[in-house]
């Protein structure tokens, strides 16, 4: 512990939360989760469009949840944040592609091809 | 109820009834009579020798990172013992039940364990082993060497830190009560998907698995948060990045794989809990449910897991070799390239934990030629052991048999890895005790490490060095049961044993399962030998006094300060002008320099709120696990508001005035003048420093 501690009220990170920011973050994960929950209850939709759809809505939710409630930009003073999810990011694309792809070559071998899913 | 369960619920109690306490077991009720006999003896003690105050104000309440690392490594040795004895009853049931013609008693065909029961003890030892004894272990060393190796005085979060700890004993706690209350899943540490759904396990014992495991990985993803953030933020001045010693950058590299893995682990888990309690079919085979899905879920953290594991254990060895040969570590900087190498790696490997799955050959191959990269930073390391080793001044302490022993089981383990990597040898010997006896090489390694440390860093804490004999003759011990169980286990995977059998059927076998019973009958004496160790150096322990560099060829910043590690750490935090501080201080006699004032010292406040929401959290794991829901509802309204209560309480800690540092260093250095008469008798001069040395920072710029 270093000498004198500034108050963690004052650091510029914890300034840029705010209840409008948590809120705004809240609401719009809240609904785009109603929205696909909605889309698949009612089955309204073609399985490949809905599933377009919904992870679309997935996207957003992150993005909203990453600026709104983590509040992550690429300003000075988050350098470390930055950091952090560049580093993060390389993870998420390794251990979703390499499920994907490992799936889909398990499905080819293993599933029935479902109706309306088209050719792989 | 979401899903229909089996037995009866009710609204007050749950699932809970007393038909499920096991008191007609004929193994466990009378450890349950032993486990209380001795919980009220322990109480008795402390009540007797009033006690109470001293373990609530030093123990229960502290922040102090030297006693959460200590707590964290007896929960460590505890959960170690009774893994241990979860292991030594699955080998006598296998010696036991061999062939048609083997006897049974206890209710059990063959042996003495039913296959129900059979499948508790073998889950209940790899999820313990794993989680509740290599990981507190770990965690607790770097808990107490990381800060002062940084030159810090605590923690970047100090709070956290016990908050942390008394969530992993919330988790230590709910495993041990699923032992008398209820029962433990029985499919296997990891879990096999669609068994662990509650169509095909009906009883708690998966619901005690998820809750132990989230429980875990709350309480380490805490802690490794932690442990970066004291790294990153609060190294003494000078300490540039590649002066960092090597244990630390060891467990830089692994919390950052720990915190980056930890949440695949509790979302799998969280599916499986949503599976089992609200009805859903994310593992089932019907309703669009994968159940291999689970298997890779887990495995996405299972295999950085493992590096979490080993990366601290190698990091120990790191510390230990130089210090016994008397030189600088061979390749500091490809040692650190070699860490993160192995971290980065370990999240491209995970589909080797089920090759079998049949995900096809590109995806095979992928992942084979994945896993077989590991044996290259993996090989750096070990050559530069051995090159640390080389024409050095050996010294065959019992610390460094320890990290020796480690060495040779790091190339048994890693030789059989390279093999199981190639998907054709994987298909043969998939699921057969080759692998267990692979990956127990591998663990061992961590084991070997953490004795070696445990011997190499217990007078940096206590003041006092272990007896060398009796660790000596614990090594032997153990080492010889080592061989004495895996290498038949090796043979015996060969000949195609089958993992988890609670019957071995096959009586040729048993001349091999004779030696693996005699292999762990040496382990329980290395277990005899490690009490007597214990005990042999607390009643020498004023003889066996050290001072601040207990081994006398120390180099890295801990041993610097005085041992015991007074509660600042550092009178004055130390300015850091060369990568093996303490080494290159001996060389230039700068050893025994002293700073020319003390300053006040800042400390975090101990509280008890950490102990306080970490019961909660075992009580509300305990009420989700039997499903009583007002009980959950309340510990976790509990859990919020004791936070809530916490972040405006604050901590603007407390001041120890420069008065006060300067009387309890002189009363530390007086001590240490009196063991250091004769011991090691330290250099006087040295050479003198080239340029401008600085031991501490200028005081009037402070």
């Amino acid at each position: 512990m270093s000498q004198g501690h500034d108050n963690p009220i004052h650091h510029p990170e914890v300034q840029m939360s705010s209840s409008r920011g948590y809120f705004t973050g809240f609401l719009i994960s809240l609904g785009l989760m109603f929205l696909a929950t909605f889309l698949v209850a009612s089955g309204s939709m073609p399985p490949f469009g809905l599933l377009m759809v919904i992870t679309i809505c997935a996207a957003i939710t992150v993005i909203a949840q990453i600026y709104f409630l983590l509040h992550l930009d690429i300003s000075e003073h988050n350098i470390w944040n930055t950091v952090s999810l560049v580093l993060f990011i390389p993870l998420f694309i390794i251990t979703i592609g390499l499920t994907w792809w490992m799936f889909s070559q398990l499905y080819l071998r293993t599933m029935p091809m479902m109706p309306g899913m088209g050719m792989h | 109820m979401l899903v229909p369960l089996a037995g009866g619920w009710n609204p007050l109690l749950g699932r809970l009834a007393l038909d499920q306490i096991p008191y007609n077991n004929p193994i466990l009720a009378p450890l349950f009579v032993v486990v209380a006999l001795g919980a009220l003896a322990l109480i008795a003690l402390i009540t007797y020798y009033h006690k109470w105050g001293y373990l609530w104000k030093e123990w229960l309440t502290t922040v102090d990172h030297k006693k959460l690392g200590v707590m964290y490594i007896i929960i460590g040795l505890v959960m170690l013992f009774r893994g241990f004895v979860d292991g030594l009853m699955i080998r006598t049931q296998q010696v036991w039940a061999n062939g048609p013609d083997s006897s049974g008693v206890f209710g059990a065909v063959h042996g003495y364990l039913t296959p129900f029961h059979f499948g508790q003890v073998y889950s209940a030892h790899g999820l313990i082993m794993i989680l509740l004894a290599a990981t507190p272990l770990l965690v607790g060393f770097m808990n107490i060497i990381v800060p002062i190796q940084v030159g810090a005085r605590d923690m970047a979060y100090p709070y956290l830190n016990a908050l942390g700890l008394w969530i992993t004993a919330a988790g230590a706690a709910l495993i041990m009560a699923s032992l008398f209350i209820g029962d433990f899943s029985h499919n296997g540490w990891f879990g096999y998907a669609p068994l662990f759904e509650i169509q095909y396990s009906p009883g708690v014992g998966v619901d005690y698995w998820i809750w132990t495991l989230e429980l875990l990985a709350l309480g380490t993803s805490l802690g490794g948060i932690n442990i970066i953030a004291t790294i990153v933020k609060m190294r003494a001045p000078g300490m540039s990045w590649f002066k960092l010693p090597i244990f630390t950058w060891a467990s830089l590299s692994a919390n950052i794989i720990a915190l980056t893995s930890f949440p695949a682990l509790q979302l799998a888990l969280a599916l499986v809990a949503s599976d089992r309690y609200l009805g859903s079919h994310f593992f089932t085979a019907g309703l669009g449910g994968n159940l291999m899905l689970y298997t890779n879920l887990f495995w996405i953290w299972g295999h950085p897991e493992v590096y979490f594991v080993i990366l601290p254990a190698f990091g120990m060895m790191s510390e230990i070799f130089p210090v016994f040969s008397e030189k600088p570590l061979f390749g500091y900087i490809t040692m650190v390239a070699a860490s993160f190498a192995i971290a980065g790696v370990s999240w491209l490997v995970w589909l080797h934990h089920f090759f079998t799955m049949g995900a096809g050959p590109e995806v095979n191959s992928f992942f084979s030629i994945a896993t077989m990269l590991v044996g290259i930073p993996t090989g750096v390391k070990v050559f530069n052991w051995a090159f640390t080793m080389y024409r050095g001044r050996l010294t065959f302490s019992a610390a460094m048999l320890w990290a020796i022993g480690a060495l040779f089981l790091l190339l048994v383990g890693g030789l059989t890895g390279m093999m199981l990597a190639i998907p054709a040898i994987n298909y043969m010997v998939h699921n057969s005790v080759f692998v267990v006896a692979h990956f127990h090489s591998m663990l061992l390694v961590i084991v070997y490490a953490v004795f070696g440390s445990v011997i190499f860093w217990f007078p940096k804490v206590f003041g006092f060095k272990l007896d060398e004999y009796w660790a000596k003759v614990m090594f032997w011990l153990f080492s010889a049961g080592t061989v004495g169980v895996f290498v038949p286990m090796y043979m015996l995977g060969f000949m195609g044993e089958t993992r988890r059998l609670d019957y071995v059927f096959n009586t040729a076998w048993h001349p091999y399962l004779v030696a693996e019973e005699i292999g762990i009958f040496l382990y329980c004496l290395s277990v005899v030998a490690f009490f007597v160790l214990l005990y042999v150096s607390i009643r020498d322990r004023v003889k066996n006094q050290v001072g601040q560099d207990a081994w006398g060829t120390s180099r890295s910043l801990e041993w610097l300060t005085h041992s015991p590690v007074p509660f600042y750490n550092f009178a004055v935090i130390p300015h850091i002008n060369e990568r093996d501080e303490v080494a290159w201080r001996r060389q230039h006699g700068l050893v025994q320099k002293q700073p020319e004032k003390y300053l006040d010292i800042h400390m975090p406040n101990n509280t008890g709120m950490a102990l306080y929401i970490g019961a909660l959290t075992f009580v509300l794991a305990f009420a989700l696990t039997w499903r009583i829901w007002w009980l959950c509802l309340g510990s976790l309204v509990a859990i919020i508001a004791l936070m809530i209560v916490r972040s405006f309480q604050g901590d603007a800690g407390y001041i120890i005035p420069a008065a006060e540092v300067e009387r309890m260093e002189k009363e530390a250095l007086a001590r240490e003048a009196r063991i250091q008469t004769g011991a090691h008798p330290l250099p006087a001069g040295g050479r003198p420093v080239p340029g401008e040395a600085i031991a501490y920072e200028r005081q009037d710029k402070l």
